[in-house]
C-alpha cells in the first residue's frame, strides 16, 4: 500500500473509532444521571477526550465536513440502538422512524457545508499540496 | 423541564462550534479554555435531558438542534452561505424533531 492510500485508511479507522468513542459517550452521559454516578461519569470524561483525539487525527486528512456528517451519523444511530440495550427502553416503529428523520437531516446538513466556492475554485495541486502538509503535522 | 435542560446544552453546544473554530486547531489558549468549558457545561446538561429523555432521542435531539442553530448562525452572523441543500438538512431535522413530538416518542 502507498503511502497516501495508508493514511487514508488510518484516517478512516480513526473517523469510525471516534463515531464508536461517541457513542459509548452518550451512553455515559445517559448512564450517569446528571452525573451522579461516579463511575459512569467518569467513563463519559475519558470517551469525551478519546472522541475528540481520534476525530482530530481523522480530520488532519479527511474533508471535514465528511468526516463531521459520518461522526455524527454514526454517534446518533449508535446511541439510538444501543440505548435499549443499556437502559430501560424502547425503540418503537414511530420513534425509529423520525429519528431516521433527524439522524438523516442532520448528516445532509454536515455535508451541504462542503460546497465552498473558494476551496472548489482552488487549483487542484495547490489542495494535494495542503493536504500534504496537514498530513505531516 | 427536561426540554429546557435540552436547549441549554444545546446552546452551549453551539458554543462549543463557535470557539472551537476560532481555538486555530487548539493553538489559542483563551479560545480552546472556551471550547472545554462549555463542552463540559453542555455535556451536564445533557446529563440532566436524559434524565427523562430516551438517551437515543435526546442525544440526537441534542446533536441535531445545535447543527441546526450553528448553520443558521453562521449564516446570520458569520457570512456563510445558506443554500438549498442546507436548507433541506434544516427541514429534515425540524421535521423529525416535530414527528418525534407529536408520535408521543419524545
Amino acid at each position: 500500500m502507498s503511502n497516501e492510500a495508508k493514511s487514508s485508511t488510518n484516517a478512516w479507522l480513526s473517523l469510525l473509532l471516534a463515531g464508536v468513542f461517541e457513542i459509548g459517550y452518550a451512553l455515559a452521559v445517559g448512564g450517569s444521571e446528571g452525573f451522579t454516578v461516579l463511575t459512569w461519569s467518569l467513563v463519559a470524561v475519558v470517551f469525551f477526550l478519546l472522541t475528540l483525539y481520534a476525530l482530530s487525527l481523522a480530520l488532519r486528512t479527511i474533508d471535514v465536513s465528511i468526516g463531521y456528517a459520518v461522526w455524527a451519523g454514526i454517534g446518533a444511530v449508535g446511541a439510538a440502538v444501543l440505548g435499549p440495550l443499556f437502559f430501560d427502553e424502547t425503540l418503537t416503529l414511530a420513534k425509529g422512524i423520525w429519528l431516521a428523520v433527524i439522524i438523516v437531516g442532520v448528516i445532509w446538513l454536515k455535508l451541504a457545508d462542503r460546497t465552498k466556492p473558494e476551496a472548489a475554485a482552488a487549483p487542484r495541486s495547490e489542495q494535494i499540496a495542503d493536504r500534504t502538509s496537514a498530513v505531516q503535522v | 423541564m427536561h426540554w429546557l435542560y435540552l436547549a441549554i446544552a444545546v446552546a452551549f453546544e453551539i458554543l462549543v462550534a463557535i470557539a472551537a473554530g476560532k481555538a486555530e486547531g487548539f493553538k489559542n489558549r483563551k479560545w480552546t479554555g472556551i471550547t472545554l468549558a462549555s463542552g463540559a457545561a453542555a455535556t451536564f446538561f445533557l446529563s440532566k435531558a436524559l434524565l427523562t429523555f430516551d438517551v437515543g432521542v435526546g442525544y440526537a435531539l441534542w446533536t441535531s438542534v445545535a447543527g441546526v442553530g450553528i448553520t443558521v448562525l453562521g449564516a446570520l452572523f458569520f457570512g456563510q452561505r445558506l443554500n438549498v441543500n442546507k436548507a433541506i438538512g434544516i427541514l429534515l431535522v425540524i421535521g423529525g424533531v416535530v414527528g418525534l413530538q407529536l408520535s408521543g416518542s419524545a
